[in-house]
């Protein structure tokens, strides 16, 4: 592990999201240019915006390339889709429900103009391609999630997609560690 | 007399072919009709970050006018903090929008409601995409065909009061008309009038060429009269009216009422008002003769001869007449380029389609393209590109000494949506209205030191390098397979000795991006550019390592793309969907991707290039970019100063620029000094994100410094930058520092961050 001295400050907020998460107001409301500019130079000392902190902390000891296991649940917090894509998103559900995944996909994507690279886009695009029997693209679909989501809630949905789309592509080996790996993601109930 | 005989059968020979070829002709070439492209509609929705004025100027570009009520079809109104407007039926790829009353409410912010005609709320509501260009035939006719019940009555009324009036009577010639043509041309001693019916127009317009001889008049007149007795009158007609030669529009011929309608006024042909109208039968006597830019004066005198004969023939009121008889003529469009009108873009959109359709059912057959081009983007690409290039013109001439040509520098802007590849903006070339040699497709250009991000993520792939490894920028000899030594040399000369990885890809140091790839393998390079969407390396030489290979600028945009985009590779695109002129979807072309880079390694290598801009060769872009806008990217110059390139993303949106000459000579700009201008004006205009991928779990993000690669403290370094290195990968501490961080608690970390959090937030 990194001394947290030299840590930038992206894990430090997420430290934050630990230490305020009962006491402010939820952390998108922070100004999205947290730089600490007066020492260091300006664009490097940028760290994405608090939305995108990662859930991990100092304290996840866990090796690189233990596999697709994270640590047990800490804070999950979902970035609400806003009102236009979710309106999209239920139109695009029930064109899927009604076979018209081209229909339904199209939307979705009205939807990704609207909010780039969220997540819940992400698989929900995978899920019509699921549906319309399109395994390889529904896996990327969920890998693309994972790889833009930094809330378990929204990781274990992807797991899951992935593990679908896995065993639908006769790879049931890698679609039980998937299931493994989503499952460790939600929450215990 | 048997030689009179042999002269009649030749004769009804020639009549019997030239009729076979009319019929056929008119039959085949009557609904031709070039496929039409389609823009990115603009969506509303609340919470969308466009002012009043700026969705004003939308409603405009989509032809919406201003009125008092915003009650006509394609009006709308102005209120305060509203705008009002009357929808016209359009189609999108996904279906028909129907006709109605759309408000659309501001705030301070933007959009801060959109409702129906009942008041109800619209999560979401797309405009009228805006129609980009057509598909057209190599002789570039351009038309939007009206079936017979869409032509306005007034339009064949007038066409026949103003050129032909006996049409509904004669049989295809006039013979009555020509002796009287040929009577005023005897007495005015010149040629005033053609005394051609409209089907003898059409016929000229259809199957001939314009030489005034004879002997073409009689086969003109010949012809007439076959088509006027195999086809009705309404059928002559409506072909006349989308036949019919208005306007140039460069290299596109304008052609029917249709098009004209569009592109004179902006406006569907039933949208039309009266004086409009007119102008445009004004303009079937001669298009050129009549321009509205060059001679308005003729054009409003005709347009009024016009409107004085519809009074004439009470085909309108003489008060309605005399009101459009005051009228400015109100041309939008006309002469010279048009702008909105994107010929590198569509020439990539033919490209697309011409693997799937033949190239006559794309000219004729009146397909409609729904494309990914974002007009706002374009125009903006369009601005950027123009002003820099004029500058650097400007600089070359006042540096006499400089060799080479001044002025015709060349440039190219590829702008795609990463996560999609959806191409939304490309130029071809500096002069983007004018189709031409397309550079954005066409360019093969050797791509420097955009190469190098292949090199390091293939080095951090391997497992054996992270940002922070020191890697040494001394002199390098490569031995080459033909015995000889390659000894690379760095652009300034001095080598820095060893240096993290950051630091020598920002500051693209050649001696250790050859040593680094040399040490990783020339062919695992070549893989990881093949599969970042480059293409195939022929020949992975070590020349490779500093961009001696050619690429095109969307081929490089494909590459960068995959790295804007976490790792995904995912074809660029610029259909969205093919529709036929009866609605019915031909083809879609859906969002893939495929993964051809490790998520976390991809995060890494982008992190390194958001230091590229933050530190090395692209720091100049910083003061121009909004402080808050997080970006990435990379600088090219090719030996000689030949080519200037840059690819580069912020979350949203990927731009590559590449400025150069068509003759290959050199441009004395490096990277940084005229493609880097480019980008940074377009990145900082056009309404893009931060770069912020989430920190993957398996890394963790540092601060190094930046000649040692330690992990060095912000508080006590000034020559720091942050890299994401794999957990378990802790480079050593610097000196000085290393005592304090010794010291350091968990709980002094947390306060410290808890300072600096209400620092943020006061």
């Amino acid at each position: 592990m990194l001394p947290s001295m030299f840590r930038a400050p992206r894990p430090a907020l997420a430290a934050m999201c630990l230490a305020l998460a009962s006491c402010g107001p939820p952390l998108r409301y922070v100004a999205p240019a947290p730089a600490p500019a007066t020492r260091v130079p300006p664009p490097m000392a940028t760290p994405p915006a608090p939305q995108a902190a990662p859930p991990s902390t100092g304290t996840d000891q866990r090796a690189p390339d233990a596999g697709p296991a994270r640590p047990p649940l800490r804070i999950a917090r979902v970035q609400p889709l806003g009102p236009a894509a979710s309106a999209l998103v239920r139109e695009a559900r029930a064109q899927s429900a009604r076979g018209d995944f081209a229909l339904a996909a199209a939307t979705l994507e009205r939807a990704m103009r609207i909010e780039p690279d969220h997540p819940r886009l992400w698989i929900e695009l995978g899920l019509v391609r699921q549906a319309a029997h399109n395994y390889p693209q529904a896996e990327v679909m969920g890998r693309k999630a994972l790889a833009v989501s930094d809330d378990h809630a929204t990781q274990a949905l992807a797991w899951r997609l992935i593990a679908a789309s896995l065993k639908a592509q006769g790879r049931p080996r890698q679609a039980a560690e998937a299931a493994e790996a989503a499952r460790r993601l939600e929450p215990e109930s | 007399m048997l030689s009179l005989l042999a002269v009649v059968a030749l004769a009804a020979l020639g009549v019997v072919t030239l009729d076979r070829q009319i019929v056929r002709q008119f039959d085949g070439r009557r609904w031709s009709e070039p496929a039409r492209v389609y823009a990115e509609p603009l969506e509303l929705y609340p919470g969308l970050a466009l002012a009043q004025p700026a969705v004003e100027q939308e409603l405009r570009r989509a032809g919406y006018r201003r009125t008092e009520s915003g009650d006509a079809p394609g009006s709308y109104r102005v209120l305060e903090n509203r705008l009002e407007f009357n929808a016209r039926t359009v189609r999108f790829a996904d279906g028909v929008r129907p006709a109605g009353r759309v408000t659309v409410d501001f705030d301070a912010t933007g959009v801060s409601a959109v409702r129906d005609a009942g008041g109800a709320p619209q999560a979401a509501f797309r405009l009228d995409p805006l129609l980009i260009g057509c598909i057209c035939a190599a002789h570039g006719e351009d038309r939007i065909v009206l079936a017979p019940e869409d032509v306005p009555a007034l339009i064949p009324a007038t066409l026949k009061v103003v050129e032909d009036r006996d049409f509904e009577s004669h049989i295809g010639v006039n013979f009555e008309a020509i002796a009287r043509a040929l009577w005023t041309d005897l007495r005015a001693g010149e040629i005033e009038q053609g005394g051609s019916t409209i089907t003898q127009q059409l016929v000229r317009s259809y199957f001939l060429d314009n030489r005034q001889t004879l002997s073409r008049k009689l086969r003109e007149a010949l012809m007439a009269v076959l088509l006027d007795a195999h086809f009705s009158k309404r059928d002559i007609m409506t072909a006349y009216v989308n036949e019919v030669y208005l306007g140039q529009d460069g290299g596109r011929a304008i052609h029917g009422f249709g098009l004209a309608s569009e592109f004179y006024f902006g406006k569907a042909v039933n949208e039309l008002e009266l004086d409009q109208l007119a102008t445009l039968v004004a303009l079937v006597r001669g298009p050129s003769y009549y321009e509205p830019r060059r001679h308005p004066d003729r054009l409003l005198a005709r347009r009024n001869l016009v409107l004085r004969l519809m009074a004439e023939f009470n085909l309108v009121s003489p008060a309605a007449a005399r009101e459009a008889s005051g009228r400015a003529l109100g041309v939008t469009g006309g002469a010279g380029p048009r702008p909105g009108y994107y010929p590198a873009f569509i020439d990539l959109v033919r490209r697309t389609l011409r693997r799937d359709y033949r190239e006559s059912d794309l000219t004729e057959s009146g397909l409609m393209i729904f494309s990914t081009l974002d007009p706002r983007v374009q125009s903006q690409a369009e601005r950027a590109l123009g002003e820099e290039l004029g500058r650097l013109d400007r600089s070359t001439r006042s540096h006499p000494g400089a060799p080479g040509v001044p002025g015709g520098l060349e440039g190219v802007v590829v702008v795609t949506e990463p996560q999609s590849g959806d191409v939304i903006a490309l130029i071809g070339g500096r002069q983007a209205g004018v189709a031409g040699f397309n550079r954005a497709l066409d360019a093969r250009r050797p791509i420097g030191s955009l190469v190098k991000p292949a090199v390091y993520l293939t080095a951090l792939e391997s497992g054996r390098y992270t940002p922070a490894t020191l890697i040494d920028d001394g002199p390098i000899e490569v031995p080459l397979a033909n015995g000889q030594v390659w000894k690379p040399q760095n652009i300034v000369p001095e080598a820095p000795g060893p240096v993290p990885l950051v630091r020598a890809l920002a500051e693209s140091l050649n001696l250790a991006t050859v040593r680094l790839g040399m040490d990783v393998g020339l062919p695992q390079v070549a893989g990881t550019l093949d599969a970042l969407g480059l293409g195939p390396v022929a020949d992975p030489v070590p020349a490779m390592l500093l961009g001696a290979l050619s690429a095109t600028p969307i081929q490089v945009a494909t590459m960068y793309n995959t790295l804007a985009n976490g790792g995904f590779r995912t074809p660029l695109r610029a259909v969205r969907a093919v529709v036929d002129p009866r609605g019915k979807t031909l083809r879609a072309f859906e969002l893939e991707a495929k993964s051809v880079a490790d998520p976390a390694v991809t995060f890494e290598l982008d992190q390194m290039l958001v230091a590229v801009i933050a530190h090395g060769t692209a720091a100049g872009a910083r003061a121009k970019l909004p402080p808050e806008l997080v970006v990435a990217g990379k600088t090219g110059t090719t030996s000689d100063y030949r080519d200037s390139w840059f690819a580069g993303f912020s979350g949203a949106h990927l731009v590559v620029v590449w400025v150069g000459r068509d003759d290959n000579g050199p441009t004395h700009l490096t990277g940084a000094s005229g493609a880097l201008v480019v980008w940074t004006d377009l990145m900082s205009v056009i309404k893009t994100s931060s770069w912020r991928a989430p920190l993957p779990e398996s890394l963790d993000e540092a601060w190094i410094d930046w000649a040692s690669g330690e992990l060095a403290d912000p508080q006590c370094s000034r020559d720091v930058v942050v890299v994401a290195l794999p957990k378990g990968a802790d480079p050593a501490v610097k000196p000085g520092c290393g005592r304090q961080a010794a010291g350091a608690s968990p709980q002094d970390f947390i306060s410290r961050a808890q300072n600096w959090l209400r620092r943020l937030l006061r």
